[in-house]
């Protein structure tokens, strides 16, 4: 089996190389013929990766240790769920999932725009080759998940901190964004070779870029939880290279979906959104080269590999390649239009743009700054939590502040009387927030503080502009309030989706805020029968108890938690000591609290023989809403993602309008 | 081709001024981080520093009474240079002799004081074979 996933390896490389000359020769000398072989060469790239990645995983599920990769990353009792997880475990497979979406989101998006884009689509072929060729390259000759070996009696297995149904889910749809990301970018610089830079390659790759971004959202946000629910230090992220890797690109990402509606509607920002697009790409790449290669430290290790130097080789290359192109191509991406004033609603998406740039490359220069100092000063220096917590503030806070005015602002030119209308009832609701929170004593957090006040300000605007939607819905005909609501969501899902994101974002804001600048912590050594407050909670240690299940030994401490007179239940926090792997791990407890999204988090630092146990609690106010948070976001990202016919046919008219260059 | 100066030229030109101008006031403020090094780079050194190395045994001590105690020593092992640890606060699960860990701390008469709560321990490699004792 093993030949034929190592065939159908080759016959791939062998397809995108020729959809890569192919392409780019039919293009260039306008063979239509041969620019179509290269299309469907691209579309039989997938099916044989498909092949290949059948036969991997029909070595996962019947456990055929005489694949080396299958031998090193599952073993024989290892639950199913857990072996095709495998799949996506180790560089070889990863490797391989790559490819095969890569190959599967580059023939769909081919597929689906050749109709009206022909002429950006001839060079759309050769740019995805390209970068599956070097996928395909590193799987044939590098880092091959068919290399055999005598199978040996049993596999290694897998880390039980990863036994967890969250590593189902969070490393594939951090793939499905990383990979995503290179629609956009082969549209983009498909555009530029085939000197079409016009707005099509973004009405193409919207839905793409927006469904790239959402997976590497949901991924990071899952990522988060499990942090918090499993690794259990009472905390979500560590700002650590490998959880950065996959921050930057969304970053780029959120900066590249809001300036594109900017070029959609004035023509403006073309030259940034190319390289915005370049950027996110590159970021992938870098992530992705960051968390195998080993070149910096993170506590996310994974297998060290050979395939570092290629990653680095390729991020170098994509980076020249489409910057030559970018400056080749620059004439034609003058726009006609300028920006009018720094007061407007473009303005303010471009304010969004830097400061969204701004954080993302201040987190590249922390990851980077340990190589950066090693080679300037022979010593790898670490920018630490303080480093990354003071740009999050600097940037992030007036970007939630332009969250609330960007999407409300006048394009072109808004006056100050037009600023005094629109703005009058957010900023006193954010005003009157603000007062109230101080008196209620969240002056103890001036950041948290303002993010509060900042977080109702945007709320407001939001509610403002569903409620003046519906209103105009309403008196446009619909029958009920409800119906109102909903035709106003269908009318415009991109507009409305992205409130939606937006209010997510305050949600989040507001989660981050309440559970890092607010939070409470205390630990103490307790003995059967103690007690310690921590907040106004107030937990008593009971019992030791000890149960011991088929792979562990769980110990466990039950607390009995009241607020005040109030008896809120027992809590159980512990450790389990895996016998097999020798192994013990945090089981944290934590009490959540449905009404005001506030956390009681209990971690049994040290259990003495003598049932003596060191206990760390922190009581996180809102963290709960972060969760919720990614919830609606789904729920935006959604709205905003849903086919919709009668807008797709308002992009492709409006293009129609703006004219193409009548060449060719 | 003779253009009058555009505002967004103006506004990208004073965002990148503000945000060198941040960066020059993070730097002076809280200073540039401290330098990561393994045991043997160590020696007299007495500044605060990120040691980054393999635990050895004997551990003794307890990390909330009077501070654990255990030693260091690099990471791949040409050295073996040992650095007496004294850590007090949190121990991550993971911690046991022959895991790479990574602690912030300073020197002090010989013993390399860590910060409390300071210690970071590398997870087990993600998917690689099991090894005894061996780096994770």
């Amino acid at each position: 089996m093993a030949e034929l996933g190592r065939a159908a390896l080759l016959v791939t490389l062998g397809l995108v190389m020729y959809a890569l000359v192919a392409g780019a020769a039919g293009a260039h000398l306008g063979r239509r013929r041969l620019a179509l072989s290269a299309q469907n060469a691209l579309v039989a790239a997938f099916f044989s990766t498909l092949v290949a990645s059948a036969v991997l995983l029909g070595a996962l599920l019947r456990h055929d240790f005489s694949f080396t990769y299958v031998a090193r990353t599952t073993s024989e009792d290892l639950p199913t769920a857990y072996t095709i997880s495998a799949f996506w475990g180790g560089q070889e497979g990863s490797l391989l999932l790559w490819l095969l979406v890569l190959t599967g989101f580059g023939a769909a998006a081919v597929r689906l725009n050749r109709g009206w884009a022909r002429d950006l689509i001839v060079w759309v072929v050769p740019v995805f080759a390209a970068v599956a060729v070097f996928f395909a390259f590193l799987l044939v000759a590098v880092a091959s998940p068919f290399v055999m070996q005598a199978a040996p009696a049993d596999g290694a297995g897998m880390t039980p901190s990863l036994q967890n149904p969250y590593m189902l889910a969070h490393p594939p749809l951090l793939y499905l964004g990383y990979v995503g990301l290179t629609v956009p970018f082969a549209f983009c610089l498909g555009a530029l070779l085939a000197g079409r830079p016009d707005e099509r390659w973004l009405v193409a790759t919207r839905r793409w870029t927006l469904f790239a971004w959402t997976a590497l959202g949901i991924g990071q946000l899952l990522g988060a939880h499990w942090a918090y629910v499993e690794v259990g230090w009472g905390g979500y992220y560590a700002w650590d290279p490998v959880e950065n890797a996959a921050l930057m690109p969304w970053l780029a990402a959120t900066a590249f979906l809001h300036s594109v509606m900017v070029q959609e509607k004035r023509g403006i920002l073309r030259v940034w959104n190319v390289l915005l697009v370049i950027l996110a790409f590159s970021l992938s790449l870098f992530g992705t080269f960051l968390t195998r290669s080993g070149v910096v430290n993170s506590i996310h290790s994974f297998t060290q590999s050979s395939i570092g130097p290629w990653f680095l080789a390729f991020i170098a290359l994509t980076v020249a390649i489409s910057l030559a192109v970018v400056f080749w191509r620059l004439p034609l991406l003058r726009s006609q239009t300028r920006l009018e004033s720094p007061v407007s609603r473009e303005a303010a998406f471009l304010y969004n743009n830097l400061l969204l740039l701004a954080l993302c490359l201040t987190i590249l220069w922390g990851v980077v700054y340990p190589l950066i100092s090693e080679a300037v000063r022979g010593e790898a220096v670490v920018l630490g939590r303080a480093y990354y917590d003071f740009f999050l503030r600097i940037f992030g806070l007036p970007l939630l502040l332009l969250m609330g005015i960007g999407p409300l602002i006048a394009w072109r030119r808004a006056s100050f009387a037009s600023l005094v209308t629109t703005f009058r009832w957010p900023v006193l609701a954010a005003l009157a927030t603000g007062a109230a929170l101080l008196v209620l004593g969240a002056g103890s957090s001036v950041p948290g503080l303002v993010a509060y006040t900042f977080s109702a300000f945007v709320a407001a605007t939001i509610v403002m502009e569903f409620a003046r939607g519906t209103r105009a819905r309403k008196a446009l005909g619909a029958s009920s309030w409800p119906n109102a609501f909903f035709s106003l969501l269908g009318r415009n899902r991109r507009r409305y989706g992205g409130y939606v994101v937006h209010a997510s974002i305050v949600l989040l804001a507001v989660g981050i805020a309440g559970s890092s600048a607010f939070d409470k912590a205390a630990d103490a050594k307790l003995r059967p029968g103690e007690s310690m407050a921590v907040g106004d909670y107030n937990l008593r240690y009971e019992a030791l108890d000890e149960r011991q299940t088929s792979n562990a030994t769980e110990i466990r401490a039950q607390l009995a938690v009241s607020r005040g007179d109030r008896d809120l239940g027992t809590l159980e926090a512990g450790k389990n000591a895996y016998t097999v792997e020798q192994q013990l791990s945090n089981e944290v407890g934590i009490r959540s609290d449905p009404l005001t999204g506030e956390d009681l988090f209990v971690i049994t630092e040290q259990i003495d023989p003598d049932g003596t146990v060191y206990f760390r609690v922190f009581v996180k106010p809102l963290v709960n809403l972060i969760w919720i948070a990614g919830l609606v976001f789904v729920m935006g990202s959604l709205i905003a993602l849903w086919p919709d016919a009668r807008e797709q046919r308002r992009l492709v008219e409006r293009t129609r309008e703006i004219g193409l260059p009548a060449t060719r | 081709m003779a253009r009058k100066a555009s505002p967004a030229r103006l506004v990208i030109a004073l965002s990148v001024a503000a945000v060198l101008a941040v960066f020059l006031l993070y730097t002076s403020i809280a200073g540039g981080g401290n330098p990561s090094i393994a045991p043997s780079e160590l020696g007299t050194r007495t500044e605060k520093v990120q040691l980054a190395g393999l635990v050895v045994g004997p551990v003794r001590g307890d990390s909330h009474a009077g501070g654990l105690r255990f030693a260091l020593r690099d990471i791949g092992g040409k050295h073996r240079t040992r650095v007496n640890v004294l850590y007090a606060g949190s121990v991550p699960d993971l911690f046991k002799v022959g895991r790479h860990i990574v602690i912030d701390g300073r020197l002090r008469n010989g013993v390399f004081v860590a910060e409390p709560g300071s210690m970071i321990t590398k997870c087990p490699s993600k998917y690689a074979p099991k090894q005894d004792g061996g780096p994770a």
